[in-house]
Order: C-alpha cells, then sequence, then structure tokens
C-alpha cells in the first residue's frame, strides 16, 4: 500500500528544494518551514513503508526484499540500466535514522540559523536536495542510481561546507578558508567518486545490468570472472573511502568543519559519510567473494580509527575533536564489516555454517555502530552548535565553566560523549564491543587471520583514545573555571535547539538496547540455504540474554571497559581537577609526537605535494609546451607558406586586400587539386 | 501527428531557407533601422527553432529526405539532397537552439548590430546545411558557408588581437577543408572509378555503395585526408591551437556558435563522412585515432589547469570534451577489431555515446561561454587572479556558472554526465576486447582534472574574499535577456541529464541503421 510509493521519499525533498530555491523568501523562515514539512513527509512516509515492509510478506517467509523499476535507458547490447527503489532490512534502518535525524537538524536549523536572513534559503534548498540525495541513495534499487545520488551529496557537501565562501560574518580569511575547504572536500571525494564510477563499467559490462537484484544472484556472480569482481569490489571501496573519509582519503572532514555546524551534523550523523559504509554493506554479496578483498577493508578501517583518533587528542577546536571522532568511528564500522566479510568469506569456502554466522555478526556490528553513531554524533554536533551559537567561538581554551550557563546543553552533550566513549550501557558501548568482538573472532581463521589481531589492537587503543579526548572536550568546554568566551555567552540556545538535543539524548542513551530486542535480526545477512541467495534480515534477533551473555562473559568486555573508564578518569585529571599538566607530554612545544598531530600526520602538506607535482606542474609543462612548441610550430609554417616576415606581417595588419588574396590562393589549390585528381583518376 | 502538414511543404530547404533571408534581411538594415536588426534576427531564428522542434515529432521519416538535380554534366551530377536522422536531428536542434539564444543573449550589441546578426544567421544557413546535406558537393559548399561568417565575426567583432586570431582561425580551418575537399574528390572519383560506366555521382548514397570496392591503400590514404580535415576542426591535439586564439578574441556569440555548434562539425565527419566513405580505412586507423583522442583528453584538461584567463580554460575544455568524442568513435572501430567475435549491437555503443556527447557539449559550453563573455563585458576582465568572492554581488552569475561547470565537469543529473559516462564505458568495452583495461585509467584521471580546475577556478573566481583589484561599484548582475538564455539553456541540461532517452532515442535509431566498419 505504502511501499510502492517508496520512490516519493527522496522526490518529495526535491521537490521541496526546487520549491525553496525559486520562491523561498516568500515563505516563513525562509524556506525552513517548507524543508521541515518535506523532511517530515519523507520521515512519515519512510516509517510507513518500514512498517509495512517488516510486517508483510516478503520480510516474512517471502524472498527478503521489495523492488520495483522502470526502464530509464537502454544501451545496445542489452544494458538496461533502471530507476527504482529496493526495500530491505539494511534499507528499514538506514531510511529510519537517516529521515529522523535530518528531521530534527532541519527543527534545530531554524534556531541556528535565524540571523542569516536571506541565506537561509540558500541553506534550507541545500540540505533539502542533501536530504533528497541521501535518501535516494538509500531506496535506490541499482549501482547506477545510487552513484547519481551519491554525487548529488558530494555536490551539496561542496556547497554547504562552502557556505560561508563568500562574505563571510567573520570576515575575508574565514571565507577564504571555507572557499578552500569546500574545494578539498569535493575534490578529494571525487578521487573516490571516479573510483566508484571505474567499479560501474566493470560491473554493468560483466553482469549487462547493474541492478541489486541481478548483481547479487549467485547463478550470476558464479557466471563472472572472480577477478573482475575483485577488481570491481576494490574500486567501489575507492568510492567508499573517500565518502566515508577513510585512510588515505580521510583529510577532507577536518577541514569541512567550514561550514555551519548543522551542516557538520548532516554530514557527519545522517547523511554523506554514511554513504560509503553503506556502500560496502549494501555490496556485501559481491565482497565476499574474496577473504583478501575484506582483509583490506578490515585493515583500512582499523588505521583510520586510531589515525583519527590520535589527531583529536589535542586539537583545541570543538568541531575538529568531533570531525576526528567520525572518521574514528567510520574506521570502526568499516573494521567490522571487514571483518565479518573476511569470515564470511572464508565460511562459504569451506561451507561452514557457523564460521558465515560470525561473519553476518560482524555485519551486524558494523550497521549496528553506524546506528548508534548516527543519533550520538548527531547530538554532539548539534550540542556544539549550540556551545559556538551562545560563545561565538570554537576554541575551547576560551570556554571553560559554560555548564552552569547552559545546563541543558552540557547535560546532553554528556550523554553523547560517555556514548561514544563506550560507557557500559550507553549505545556505542553495545556496538563497538560487537565490533571488536567480531575483529577478535577473525583473527583465528585464515592465514593472514593475524593481521586482525593487530587491527583489533588498534581498535582497543582507539577506544582508550576515543573516551580520553570526549572527555578531554566536555571537561575543557562545561567545567573548570570560566573562560573568556563563557562570559560573553548568551546562556542556554532557543527552545527549537534544545528540543532537538534532548530528543536525541534519548536515542543516544538507549538506540543500543534495540539489538537486545530484535534489531540485530533485521540487519543481519546471510546466504539462503538452498537459493544460496543473500538475504539481509528475516531473522528473529538473537534476544536479550545472547547479547548480554556474550558481552558479560567475554574477558575483553571488561577490558574495553576498564580502557573507556581510564581515559574519562585521566582527562578529568588533567582538564577539570588539574592535577596532571598535560603541557608535558608536549615540553617547551619540543614534542615530535604533538607535532605530527598538529600537522595531521603531514596529510594535508601530501594532498599538496601530490596535487603540485601531478596537477599544476605538468599542466605547466603543458602550457609552455602548447604555447611554444605546438603553436610555434604552427605560426613558423604558416609563415613559411605564407611568406616569412614582410608578408606574414601584412597578414596581420587586417588589409582586407590580403584575406581576398590568400581567399583566390586557396581556390586556385583546390582547382590544382581537383585537376590533379580526375588526372590521377584516369581523366574523367 | 504534424505528418500531413509536412507532406505539403519542403521542411528541410525551409531550415536553410529561413536563416537565408533572415541574413539577407539584416544585412539590408542599415543606418536608423539597425537596432531592429536583433528583432528581425530573433524571428527567423525563432522560427527556424520551432521548425526544428516540430521536426522531433514526424513520424514518416520519407518525410524527412528532399532530392533535386544540381548539376547534371556529362559525367558529374551534384545534387541538391538533404536528410535527416536522429543524428543530423540532434545537430539540427542544438543549432537551431543555441542560434536563437545566441541572438537573445547578445541583444545588447550596439557595434553595427545589423551586420552581426547577418553573420549569425549566415552561420546558421552553413551549419544547418552541413548537417543536413547528403551530397558531397552540397556538404563542402556548406562548410565554407560557415567558415566564412565566424571569420568576419572575430576581426570585425572580436578582442584586441582580433585580426591574427581570425586569419589565424581562417587559414587553419581553411586548410583543413582543402585537404577534406582532396578526399572528397578522391572518393567521389574512385567511386565512378570502380564501377565502370557510372559517372560521378556526389551523393553519399552513391559513394557509399561504392565503398566496398575501395582499394585498401586509397582507403588508407584517403581516411588519412578526410581525417585530418575533421581533426583540425574537433580539434584533436596537436592541431588545435587556432581554437584558444579563436575564443579568446571572438565575441560571446561567436564563441558559443564556433564552440557548441562549429567544433561538431569535425566529428560530425568521421561519423557521416569518414566511417561510412572508407569503412576498412578507418579500421586501420583506429589505433591513431585513439592515441589522438586519450592525447586530447588529457593534454586538454591539464592545458586548462594552467590557463588564467577564464575564457581561455573553458577553450581548452572544449579540447578535452571533443577527446571524449572521438574516443567514443575510437572505441566502437576497436571494438570490431579486437574482439574475438564482435556484436553488432555492443559496437554502436561507442557512436551512440559520441553523439550523445556532442549533443551534451554543446548545450553545456554554451552555457560556459555565455558566462565568460558576461565576466568579460560586465567586468572588464577574465583574468582569474584579478577576480573573487563574486557569489556575494552577483548571485545569478554564480549560479550559473556553477550550473555550467558542474554540466561540464560531469556531474550526474545534468547532460554532461551521460556522454562521459556511456563513452568511458564503451571504451571499457573495447579496451577489454584489446585486453588492456588500464586504458580507462587515463579516462578516469581526465575526470580527475576536470573536477580539479573547474572546482579550483570557481574557488577563486566565485569565492573566498571579494575582489579589490576590480571596480565592483558598478557592476550589475546578469541582464534579463542574458538571464533568460541562461536559464534555458540549464533546464535543458537538468532535463537531459535527468532522462537522457529523450536524447538517445534519437541516437538509438540513427546507430541501429549504421554501417559501423567491418560490422
Amino acid at each position: 500500500m505504502f511501499i510502492e510509493y517508496t520512490w516519493l521519499i527522496p522526490v518529495i525533498p526535491l521537490i521541496f528544494f526546487v520549491i525553496i530555491g525559486l520562491t523561498g523568501n516568500k515563505t516563513p523562515k525562509e524556506g525552513g518551514l517548507i524543508a521541515i514539512i518535506g523532511a517530515l513527509a519523507s520521515f512519515v512516509l519512510s516509517v510507513l513503508v518500514v512498517y509495512e515492509f517488516l510486517t508483510g510478506p516478503a520480510y516474512n517467509g517471502g524472498v527478503g526484499y521489495v523492488t520495483d523499476a522502470v526502464t530509464w535507458f537502454s544501451i545496445p547490447g542489452g544494458f538496461t540500466l533502471t530507476l527504482g527503489y529496493y526495500v530491505d532490512g539494511l534499507t528499514c534502518v538506514m531510511l529510519m535514522f537517516s529521515s529522523l535525524i535530518s528531521l530534527l537538524i532541519f527543527i534545530y536549523s531554524i534556531g541556528y540559523m535565524h540571523d542569516q536572513g536571506k541565506r537561509s534559503r540558500r541553506y534550507f534548498a541545500e540540505v533539502s536536495l542533501f536530504l533528497a540525495g541521501m535518501l535516494g541513495l538509500i531506496i535506490s534499487n541499482n549501482y547506477l542510481m545510487t552513484f547519481v545520488f551519491w554525487e548529488i551529496m558530494g555536490l551539496c557537501s561542496y556547497l554547504l561546507i562552502g557556505f560561508w565562501s563568500f562574505r563571510h560574518p567573520e570576515g575575508d580569511a574565514a571565507s577564504d578558508n571555507a572557499a578552500s575547504a569546500a574545494k578539498k572536500a569535493f575534490i578529494v571525494t571525487r578521487l573516490g567518486d571516479v573510483s566508484f564510477m571505474g567499479g560501474l563499467f566493470v560491473l554493468l559490462y560483466a553482469f549487462q545490468s547493474l541492478d541489486y537484484v541481478n548483481l547479487f544472484d549467485p547463478a550470476a556472480i558464479a557466471a563472472v570472472d572472480t577477478n573482475l569482481i575483485v577488481l570491481a569490489t576494490l574500486l567501489l571501496f575507492g568510492g567508499a573511502i573517500g565518502k566515508s573519509a577513510q585512510f588515505p582519503l580521510q583529510d577532507w572532514l577536518p577541514d569541512a568543519m567550514a561550514g555551519p555546524t548543522t551542516v557538520s551534523a548532516l554530514i557527519h550523523a545522517a547523511t554523506m559519510v554514511k554513504a560509503g559504509v553503506y556502500l560496502v554493506a549494501r555490496s556485501y554479496p559481491l565482497f565476499v567473494q574474496s577473504a583478501d578483498v575484506m582483509l583490506l577493508v578490515g585493515l583500512i578501517g582499523g588505521i583510520t580509527a586510531i589515525l583519527a583518533a590520535s589527531m583529536a587528542l589535542n586539537n583545541m577546536n570543538i568541531k575538529k575533536v568531533l570531525a576526528y571522532s567520525t572518521i574514528s568511528q567510520l574506521g570502526y564500522m568499516i573494521m567490522a564489516l571487514g571483518a565479518g566479510g573476511y569470515m564470511m568469506a572464508i565460511g562459504m569456502k569451506e561451507g561452514n555454517a557457523a564460521l558465515i554466522a560470525a561473519g553476518a555478526a560482524g555485519y551486524t556490528a558494523g550497521v549496528f555502530h553506524m546506528f548508534n553513531h548516527a543519533f550520538f554524533k548527531a547530538l554532539l554536533f548539534l550540542g556544539s552548535g549550540s556551545v559556538i551559537h551562545s560563545c561565538g567561538t570554537e576554541d575551547m581554551r576560551e570556554m571553560g565553566g559554560l555548564g552552569k550557563k547552559m545546563k541543558w546543553t552540557s547535560i546532553t552533550m554528556l550523554i553523547g560523549s560517555m556514548s561514544i566513549a563506550g560507557f557500559p550501557f550507553f549505545s556505542g558501548f553495545w556496538s563497538k564491543d560487537l565490533v571488536l568482538e567480531s575483529v577478535m573472532k577473525a583473527s583465528e581463521y585464515g592465514p593472514e587471520g593475524y593481521i586482525f589481531m593487530i587491527i583489533w589492537i588498534l581498535g582497543v587503543v582507539t577506544a582508550f583514545m576515543t573516551a580520553f579526548y570526549m572527555f578531554r572536550m566536555w571537561y575543557m568546554t562545561f567545567a573548570g573555571p570560566k573562560g573568556h568566551a563563557t562570559e560573553h555567552s548568551h546562556g542556554e540556545s532557543p527552545s527549537t535547539m534544545t528540543v532537538p538535543l534532548m530528543l536525541l539524548s534519548i536515542f543516544a542513551f538507549g538506540s543500543g538496547f534495540l539489538i537486545l530486542f530484535g534489531l540485530d535480526g533485521i540487519i543481519t545477512i546471510s546466504p539462503d540455504s538452498i537459493t544460496g541467495a543473500f538475504i539481509v534480515g528475516m531473522h528473529e534477533g538473537h534476544g536479550a540474554v545472547h547479547y548480554i551473555e556474550e558481552l558479560f562473559t567475554n574477558p575483553y568486555t571488561y577490558l574495553t571497559i576498564v580502557l573507556a573508564l581510564l581515559g574519562i578518569y585521566i582527562a578529568y585529571l588533567m582538564y577539570s581537577k588539574f592535577s596532571v599538566n598535560p603541557g608535558k607530554f608536549n615540553k617547551e612545544g619540543e614534542s615530535r609526537l604533538y607535532k605530527a598531530l598538529e600537522k595531521r600526520w603531514w596529510f594535508p602538506q601530501l594532498y599538496d605535494w601530490i596535487s603540485w607535482k601531478f596537477g599544476y606542474g605538468i599542466a605547466k609543462g603543458v602550457d609552455y609546451f602548447d604555447r611554444n612548441v605546438i603553436d610555434g610550430t604552427v605560426n613558423g609554417l604558416s609563415g613559411s607558406v605564407v611568406g616569412s616576415g614582410e608578408s606574414a606581417k601584412y597578414v596581420q595588419t587586417g588589409n582586407v586586400g590580403n584575406y581576398a588574396s590568400i581567399v583566390m590562393i586557396g581556390v586556385a589549390a583546390v582547382f590544382v587539386a581537383a585537376l590533379v585528381l580526375i588526372y590521377y583518376m584516369g581523366g574523367m | 501527428m504534424f505528418d500531413e502538414i509536412f507532406a505539403e511543404i519542403p521542411i528541410l530547404t525551409l531550415l536553410l531557407v529561413i536563416p537565408l533571408i533572415g541574413a539577407v534581411a539584416t544585412l539590408f538594415m542599415g543606418g536608423e533601422r539597425q537596432k531592429y536588426a536583433k528583432y528581425v534576427a530573433g524571428a527567423f531564428s525563432g522560427v527556424t527553432l520551432v521548425l526544428a522542434i516540430l521536426l522531433m515529432f514526424v513520424d514518416n521519416t520519407a518525410l524527412l529526405s528532399e532530392n533535386y538535380l544540381w548539376i547534371d554534366a556529362a559525367n558529374i551530377r551534384i545534387s541538391f539532397i538533404l536528410e535527416m536522422d536522429g543524428l543530423s536531428l540532434l545537430m539540427v536542434l542544438l543549432t537551431a537552439l543555441l542560434v536563437f539564444l545566441v541572438v537573445v543573449f547578445s541583444a545588447s550589441e550596439s557595434d553595427r548590430p545589423n551586420y552581426f546578426h547577418t553573420l549569425i544567421m549566415a552561420m546558421e544557413l552553413g551549419l544547418m546545411g552541413v548537417y543536413l546535406s547528403a551530397d558531397y558537393f552540397l556538404f563542402y559548399i556548406m562548410w565554407e558557408v560557415t567558415l566564412i561568417p565566424m571569420y568576419f565575426m572575430i576581426s570585425w567583432y572580436g578582442g584586441p588581437r582580433r585580426h591574427y586570431a581570425a586569419i589565424k582561425f581562417f587559414i587553419y580551418t581553411h586548410i583543413a577543408s582543402l585537404v577534406m575537399l582532396i578526399g572528397i574528390f578522391a572518393v567521389v572519383f574512385e567511386a565512378a572509378a570502380v564501377n565502370p560506366g557510372v559517372i560521378a555521382d556526389f551523393s553519399f548514397a552513391a559513394v557509399n555503395a561504392a565503398s566496398g570496392s575501395f582499394g585498401e591503400v586509397f582507403q588508407v590514404l584517403v581516411f588519412g585526408l578526410l581525417f585530418f580535415g575533421f581533426a583540425v576542426k574537433m580539434p584533436a591535439v596537436p592541431f588545435h591551437t587556432w581554437l584558444p586564439d579563436a575564443h579568446v578574441e571572438a565575441p560571446t556569440g561567436g564563441s558559443v556558435l564556433l564552440a557548441g555548434v562549429m567544433l561538431k562539425m569535425g566529428s560530425y565527419g568521421i561519423i557521416r563522412v569518414a566511417l561510412n566513405a572508407l569503412p576498412d580505412g578507418a579500421l586501420w586507423w583506429a589505433e591513431i585515432i585513439l592515441v589522438v583522442a586519450l592525447i586530447s583528453i588529457v593534454y586538454g584538461a591539464y592545458a586548462c589547469i594552467a590557463q588564467t584567463d577564464l575564457k581561455k580554460m573553458v577553450a581548452y575544455s572544449s579540447i578535452n570534451h571533443m577527446g571524449m568524442v572521438m574516443l567514443g568513435i575510437a572505441a566502437s572501430l576497436l571494438y570490431v577489431k579486437y574482439a574475438a567475435s564482435p556484436d553488432a549491437s555492443i559496437a554502436q555503443i561507442g557512436i551512440m555515446f559520441a553523439v550523445f556527447q556532442m549533443f551534451a557539449h554543446g548545450l553545456v559550453t554554451a552555457v560556459l561561454f555565455m558566462v565568460c563573455g558576461y565576466t568579460g563585458h560586465a567586468l572588464g576582465t577574465r583574468e582569474i587572479p584579478l577576480l573573487g568572492g563574486l557569489a556575494g554581488k552577483l548571485p545569478a552569475y554564480a549560479t550559473f556558472m556553477m550550473i555550467g561547470f558542474m554540466a561540464s565537469l560531469g556531474l550526474p543529473g545534468l547532460v554532461g554526465f551521460w556522454g562521459e559516462f556511456g563513452v568511458i564505458f564503451s571504451f571499457y568495452v573495447a579496451a577489454e576486447a584489446m585486453g588492456m583495461i588500464w586504458l580507462i585509467v587515463f579516462c578516469l584521471l581526465s575526470i580527475m582534472l576536470n573536477a580539479g580546475f573547474y572546482i579550483w577556478a570557481m574557488q577563486r573566481t566565485l569565492f573566498g574574499r571579494e575582489t579589490t583589484k576590480i571596480d565592483l561599484s558598478h557592476v550589475h548582475d546578469v541582464s534579463k535577456a542574458e538571464g533568460f538564455a541562461l536559464a534555458v539553456l540549464c533546464v535543458i541540461i537538468a532535463l537531459f541529464g535527468i532522462w537522457p532517452d529523450f536524447a538517445l532515442g534519437y541516437i538509438e535509431t540513427f546507430v541501429a541503421n549504421f554501417a559501423i566498419p567491418g560490422v
């Protein structure tokens, strides 16, 4: 009943984008109200679709998905490209958190953007398009459509990160900074997109289609050369690396903080960076064809997690800390998907059902962490937005002692911080420990399994760092003596901003419990025992007892809990009690490690070097070659044909007589040529 | 549904006659009346556009062909043949649309507006002739007809170095035309020679019928002549240096038509003339075409990065994008040449998307040149280092520039993406047949570089701090006429971007009837 209208979910915000773009200034709140109505409509429709799907026949004993499509266009040779929707368990979970969080962010934006005047229209038009991009990507039934919406999101992130790229309220330097950040975000993610596009070509030629139903069909997969699938998955993963800010393309995300904080919340929680993780999860049937690919996925995730966490340790900018934490958490998700896929790939090769089930648990852990992260990261960003809105600065050294002035913000932020730090029973605790457990389990299998042991260690160290830097942020902002900016702050933000915070904090605390009540049954993946087709969801869920038993009988769970508490305690000593001076880790500013972190492990320099060497440098050479060698030859030749020196000068004087003579030469040449030809042809 | 009406009138001839009347009418509107020239030109180009649009709905293809005997000498037959298929239709539509919008966009042209519009209408006549004629003689004449108005357009209405640019444009492309003419004579007379007793018939049909009997060496040599003629026009590296100079000096209207439709004459010629008349020659040259295409793509993109003149950057981007067209053509040929058992329909993919890319590039590049033109006349300079932060003061201009740049760098949802996507896919197919799929790395590099130079250019012109190097106090955003022309193009770009089948449908019927060499 509603499921046939799934396609409307992205179309609604798309239409509202056009409406706001054309008429925004004449509508209430400069288009803000329209944007909220659009997001609300999408959310309600999503809820209806999800409810109908989960209670419908397809999910309960059927094939596990509902899909429908129209032909978009076809390419000679039997290649058909379609436009349509594809709903399964993964789609449901993605739809729920994306549309809900976007809705809350839109409501919050009314308060946050109220002083932007006419610019609000641009903002609300662009965020509507952004939402349309994410929702379209989620419901898409094929890779091409996914790619189109993927790129639309890329465009929107470019526009929104660069929202203040001209006439910035804080002056010219800030404008320049925003413009440069937007450029960097677009070009770096574009590198991944190009890789994704390459994957499309490989898949399209191999399968003659890009529809998920055709590509995930085990018979079709078996008919295609495995090397091609490996190539395609590597290229798709390249796309995910760009979009989800994984090593080595992670460096665009911290710069992206130049945009409004609500945009950061949107990018980090509900849209954009989740798309890469989603792509890997969605493509699982292809990815699990090779354990080696999955090993690489896991490794990239592990490296990303610790690399990003390290850079958050000494950063003074509240938004940058959160940006690094996002990258780090995305690393967890990718790491879990890699570990799960690794086990599943080996399990399928060996026909080991237990191993396949363990792989499915890894998939569940990755998607579950994405789900939880969406809520607590939205909360944290909106909370930081509330702080910045009130203090007018992003530098945590100028804050401090804000807790008393901003009670709701500080409490909700504390919940978010506890969640991401993995404090027991908060949402991040459940999913992070499931991720680490899967990685640990993966290390027991296969000849390269020991690499997962390394990844696990990276993950555990990251968990400690996360707890530390999150509480360092919280203490620096809300505890301790009042900072310079705190004195001048406006106090608590308006209720359009605090109410979304409260709602989100409920989810940020509680979303983890959903796994005890059957969420895992929806976000699991397993090959059907008869057909071999991959089915997402359609499981009962392991239930509360299973998870509580699994987590609390596992000694490593206690290890991560202890590490998290230790991290929080150290942060407390350093930034609230001040009994440990953080400065002693950077004696006289000489610490090399400290400098490395400040320089972001020199990634910005690396990017600059590459774009300089392989971009501008070659371009300069080409330009020189073009002007001197090629054009020089042309001008030299024409000089010798038309006549050098004197007559060449005539050519450039604009004397009409000369042009006429050139035309005459041309005509004469034609006749000579014709005569020669006719003679050659045997005198016609 | 219009079939009954069109059965009564020679509509293809009208597509040539109306611009001709428009050209003559504006030519004589000197003195006081010259300010009305734009309305006359607008009316004639508008009617042409309406006719071209109506042609989309003709079902009976027999109506889309007109044949009049022109010269029937003892040994030579030259006919006035006009024919229209899917390829011609798209090119005719593009021409009619861009000419009309150029007239609208140039509404404020105050320097001898009557001659300006005469030149525009004369160009429309020539372009329509090139895209419709099915006789070599007519084709060549029309080819030359496009050249002369463009020459005067640059040398009368151009920038400071206009005389140099105009003469360079003229000599360069004229030499290319002459080489092409030799090729044309060769195929026509060879067609007569291989069939004893047959007179030299200049029609495409007569040559194509005889092309099976052309010798291998003849085909290879003559294909080289034709290919050179067409490659200069496209233009392909290394025969491209006339283009940036011509564009930098040409007025906006001239640039739009030059890049939007005149460059397509080159690729149109390769597909329509060279591939059909000399199929074996085409196959022999396939690898060389590929190399030229790849060099044009990568070299063109790199050259864009180094440019400081906005218009010159856009001009170089044409070399990159027309390289994509050539790549599609090469892909079709290479697939046939290397596949173990070539599939006739897969072989069509390359040509199909090459045509789409021609159409897409025509639309997109028109926006780009209009935006650059506005930059030049409103701000007094197009030097990127002198600009900056313009989005704050000129929001409409910034929006159009952004749409144009995004479409040109191949953002999905806009028309430019599908041309690139399809061409690279066809090339992937061909490269797989060759066993060298790594070759698509060059295409992916090109996409990357495109994103690079466009985004970088936007950062430096639209964003960041507002420039203080030029006086912005009297600058106004795009005028209503300019805005109208740009908005129409942007809507069309989005329309074909969302639903590429609007154009692909016509191309599909064209390639289905097209004889791919070697199949």
